[in-house]
């Protein structure tokens, strides 16, 4: 049993003390800038990137992939409770996250989210000490013309994250692409909509968005009435979920971590795909699609357990190839360097103790994430109960200091003071916040992959449907287009009818 | 009486928010002062503070690890902390404008590579004059760049690759990192030498054109060894030629573009320490003096070796050195970009 | 009552018609380029225009049948003072400093509430400066100068 031996090799590297202890340390660390807007995982590494160069090279990676999934549980706290995603798969979260916590349901959303994560990462980390070679051999498959259709499909779908009109969904869909255009383009370096502002060339932050758009939209939209309503949240009911609650999540915990699982595999982009993915397909499939969007458990359970397996995946393409599939990665890339390890498929043979020590160390991490979360819940609950007088200068503040510490450029915050002002515009006419951030994701990876895979076939645009991959996704995405739309247009009159009667 | 006890949940909470941070202040402080904070014995005048060294380029990169690893060494002889900083942005001139327009006392230090010689015919209102706006302190270290291909690429040999690129012009696809980047230069270079035009296909870094090289999506790529080494030694890309006169260490057969016969194809990512014009010679001395014995510093040495790459010589380490390399390379590149077309702005 | 005007509809309908309009004429002073190599402007150009065309469809659905959507007040002083506080933050952080641009900026944000009374705006303003110290210099380490260039030091 060679794999038995290598998990024993693993645990055995993980559970040393100083590796516990690091551990510990990175999760402690990716939770707290998870849940404060504006710092990223990829700062915080960055920032302690050099402090780990004194490390064991084993001890320095363990810290450092706890930093980046720690950072995907604790980006999901500031989601439901103040509704501030820090990420885009947290977007996902905040819808009805967020609503959740508005009906006093915040510590069952919390929960939801932490077990799924932990079963998901679980799962995941199965997936990485099984298959993780033959797994990263399918991600190298995957072309330009793939991703181009794997990301068209992934706008299509974001459609359902809004509860709304369709039409206004898609157009929000495309606004985010649209924004996603600023800056140096990547072709042919021609700096495009940055009115000769240098600081633009690297493009709009998605923090800027992403606070602008939920933070500060969601504070003015909660300022309008001050005089008639008092407090934002109603009474909570109950910290921990119903079992009603436990019920509805098992289903969207399972099939969220598969999809996470399969989709954080692709390094060109396939993790922030999985979050909402996984939204739609628990939308679709729900025998209660409208409560999405309203405070459905499903619609939390699903997308933060898809994340959380995402992310562990996606560490698959670095460990077994040596290939980044993310900032964080590529900074890990650095400290693998630095170590005196070159990263590259020889890592698993010529450092067994390090790739299976890692692998272990995760589902340390998730076990010291969940023990670390679950007592949380209760305080972050309480968080809810500060005077909306506090938390709002707080979120302002804490953004404004968050976003600029990215990079020290002063126009990322401008920025969300635009994003802001056009969000709360958008959002009082009916516009939802969600899929502009998605579509600002994903615009540059759809150019990016159109424009790559037009010059490798020579301008042959029908390589998307000539590559068997690329052709099944388009017809996916056509197939989600047209059960989208029409339902929707069906279910829409149906409710102007009732309305009228 | 309700007003009081939100107040008190807002005040435990915010002690909550204080405690985590204390627990990121120890992880944070804890590891800075077992690493980083060397300060030793002053030596009359500079140093009196911190100096920043400013990397234009993303934490994690070549360039920023090469920084880290002489910013400790230089901090223990300077005796002063030394703070490194990352402002990336449109190729490093983000980062060199702002060095560009600091204080010229010695405390604010540009660590740049190749790209400050080619900025000038790439970016149009720079804002900055490489040769007029800076001091150069002197050279650090010349990183070598290796020419490798998907692994089924027909052509065997460097020589075959040349003939097989010329033949099929229309077909074969070059890789890079972006524009500006190293690998984009050395894919410049190649054509010129080669006496070919070839459609270049541009990646958003090093990482993804690399995972689309070992997937078999492009054909063939030029990258610093520190990026293509661990694929070339497990076999998963196949590696022609590496670009310096001299063969690396740590990929011993691969011979260089000179023995493979395309001399012309000669580059490397050199990297150079920077202050503003007008800094006080005494104080540019002290920095180089600095730069010349970390780089002697057998640690560094080491871990530059890890890399694929050395220290410059000592006598490279110096200003006069640097700006004679600064001068060469903008001549060559000048002309480079120009043939070729390229402009970012 | 079959056909509704939706005012929201229009005004969203027109936003995205203007920002999407903007952005061709932008895209027009790019590359435009060809299929094989799309310049810098070919793609902009392309979802402009479709951007600008939903926005146009939203505005003709909204003109005969509309989502009637409650519009609702619009806070003008929290606009205004969340405005001025976050570009003057942005604007002086350099210069003044972290903690006196937090302190303002704090002071400045809870302004928006028009409920807030002085005292406790200068108290809430003073602890989120305190705990912003704490977290964000002290915790996590972030290099900006406590008191700013501006003020002579």
């Amino acid at each position: 049993m060679e794999l038995l031996d290598n998990l024993a090799l693993g645990f055995s590297t993980a559970l040393l003390i100083q590796n516990v202890l690091y551990c510990f340390v990175g999760v402690l660390l990716g939770t707290a800038v998870g849940v404060l807007p504006g710092i990223g995982p990829t700062a915080t590494v960055a920032m302690l990137l050099p402090i780990t160069f004194s490390f064991e090279p084993v001890t320095a990676l363990i810290m450092l992939a706890g930093i980046y999934y720690g950072a995907q549980y604790g980006g999901s706290t500031t989601a439901i409770l103040i509704n501030l995603p820090g990420e885009s798969s947290a977007a996902v979260t905040a819808l009805d996250g967020h609503e959740m916590a508005r009906q006093g349901r915040a510590g069952a959303a919390l929960a939801a989210a932490a077990v799924g994560s932990f079963v998901a990462g679980t799962v995941a980390t199965v997936v990485l000490a099984v298959a993780a070679p033959p797994l990263a051999r399918v991600a190298l498959t995957f072309g330009p013309a793939e991703y181009f259709s794997l990301v068209l499909f992934g706008l299509i779908v974001s459609i359902t994250l809004a509860r709304g009109a369709p039409l206004k969904a898609l157009a929000m869909i495309a606004l985010g692409v649209l924004f996603g255009t600023v800056g140096q383009d990547l072709y042919t370096g021609t700096p495009r909509f940055v009115f000769g502002q240098r600081e633009l060339y690297g493009g709009i932050d998605f923090v800027s968005v992403a606070v602008g758009m939920f933070g500060v939209a969601e504070i003015l939209r909660n300022l309008e009435n001050e005089h008639t309503r008092t407090a934002i949240v109603g009474k909570v009911r109950n910290l921990w979920p119903t079992r009603e609650d436990r019920r509805r999540i098992v289903g969207p915990i399972l099939r969220g971590t598969g999809l996470g699982s399969a989709l954080g595999v692709l390094p060109g982009g396939g993790h922030v795909l999985a979050s909402f993915t996984s939204y739609a397909v628990e939308k679709r499939i729900s025998k209660r699609p409208q409560e999405f969007g309203r405070g459905a458990i499903e619609g939390v359970a699903g997308p933060e357990s898809a994340n959380n397996a995402a992310a562990q995946t996606s560490f698959i393409p670095l460990l077994t190839l040596g290939l980044p599939a993310h900032p964080v990665m590529a900074l890990m890339v650095g400290a693998f360097i630095v170590h005196g390890i070159t990263p590259g498929p020889n890592v698993i043979t010529e450092e067994p103790a390090l790739f299976w020590g890692l692998i272990a160390s995760m589902w340390i991490g998730n076990v010291l994430l969940v023990l670390l979360n679950l007592p949380l819940i209760g305080i972050w609950v309480r968080m809810l109960r500060i005077p909306y007088q506090v938390l709002f200068p707080m979120i302002i503040l804490f953004a404004a200091i968050g976003t600029y510490s990215l990079e020290f450029n002063a126009f990322d915050v401008y920025a969300i003071v635009f994003f802001g002002i056009l969000g709360y515009i958008l959002i009082k006419c009916g516009c939802e916040p969600a899929p502009l951030l998605l579509g600002f994701v994903l615009g540059p990876l759809l150019e990016e992959n159109l424009r790559r895979a037009l010059i490798i076939s020579r301008g042959d645009a029908s390589v998307f449907v000539t590559r068997p991959i690329s052709a099944v996704l388009l017809a996916v995405a056509v197939a989600a287009l047209v059960i989208t739309v029409l339902p929707a247009i069906r279910r829409r009159r149906e409710t102007v009818f009732t309305e009228e009667e | 009486m309700r007003t009081t006890s939100r107040y008190r949940a807002a005040a435990r909470t915010i002690a909550v928010i204080g405690v985590v941070s204390l627990a990121a202040a120890c992880a944070g402080s804890g590891g800075t002062g077992g690493e980083g904070a060397t300060t030793g014995g002053a030596t009359g005048g500079y140093p009196e503070q911190n100096i920043t060294f400013v990397v234009p380029f993303s934490a994690g990169g070549p360039t920023d690890t090469v920084t880290r690893m002489i910013a400790d060494p230089m901090a223990a002889k300077l005796g002063a902390k030394i703070v490194v900083q990352n402002a990336e942005g449109a190729g490093g001139t983000v980062g060199a404008g702002e060095v560009a327009r600091a204080e010229p006392d010695g405390y604010t230090v540009l660590m740049h590579h190749i790209g400050m010689s080619t900025a000038p015919a790439l970016y149009k209102d720079l804002g900055y004059k490489p040769l007029e706006s800076f001091q150069m302190v002197g050279l650090v270290t010349e990183v070598p760049m290796t020419v490798v291909a998907r692994k089924d690429f027909p052509p065997a040999s460097l020589k075959d690759l040349v003939t097989y690129v010329k033949a099929n012009a229309s077909k074969v696809t070059l890789a890079n990192a972006g524009i500006g980047a190293a690998s984009h230069l050395c894919g410049l270079l190649f054509q010129t030498a080669a006496g070919v035009k070839l459609q270049e296909v541009p990646y958003e870094g090093t990482g993804p054109a690399l995972t689309d090289l070992v997937g078999g999506q492009v054909d063939f790529m030029c990258d610093q060894t520190t990026n293509t080494s661990g694929q070339i030694s497990a076999g998963e890309v196949k590696a022609y030629a590496v670009t310096t006169p001299e063969r690396v260490k740590s990929l011993p057969d691969l011979p260089t573009t000179a023995e493979a016969g395309l001399p012309q194809l000669e580059v490397s990512v050199w990297h150079g320490l920077y202050v503003p014009a007008g800094t006080p010679q005494d104080v540019v001395q002290k920095l180089s003096d600095a730069l010349k014995a970390a780089l002697a510093d057998q640690k560094v040495v080491d871990q530059m070796a890890k890399l694929g790459t050395a220290p410059v010589p000592a006598e490279d380490a110096t200003p006069q050195a640097h700006k004679a390399k600064l001068e060469e390379q903008l001549a060559t590149w000048a002309k480079v970009i120009a043939d070729a077309g390229v402009k970012a702005s | 009552m079959e056909r509704r005007r939706s005012l929201p509809d229009v005004l969203a309908g027109g936003i995205f018609v203007l920002i999407g309009g903007a952005f061709v004429v932008g895209a027009l002073g790019y590359e435009l380029g060809t299929p094989l190599r799309m310049g810098p402007g070919a793609f902009p150009m392309l979802v402009g225009a479709t951007v600008a065309a939903l926005g146009l469809a939203i505005v003709l659905k909204g003109l005969v049948a509309g989502e009637v959507i409650p519009f609702g007040p619009i806070p003008w002083r929290a606009v205004a003072v969340i405005v001025l506080a976050l570009v003057f933050f942005g604007f002086t952080v350099r210069g003044l400093g972290f903690v006196p641009a937090s302190a303002v900026t704090a002071l400045l944000t809870t302004l928006a509430s028009s409920r807030v009374r002085p005292l406790t705006a200068v108290a809430v303003a003073a602890g989120l400066t305190a705990a912003g110290t704490l977290i964000f210099v002290v915790g996590l380490q972030l290099r900006i100068p406590l008191l700013g260039p501006w003020l002579g030091f």
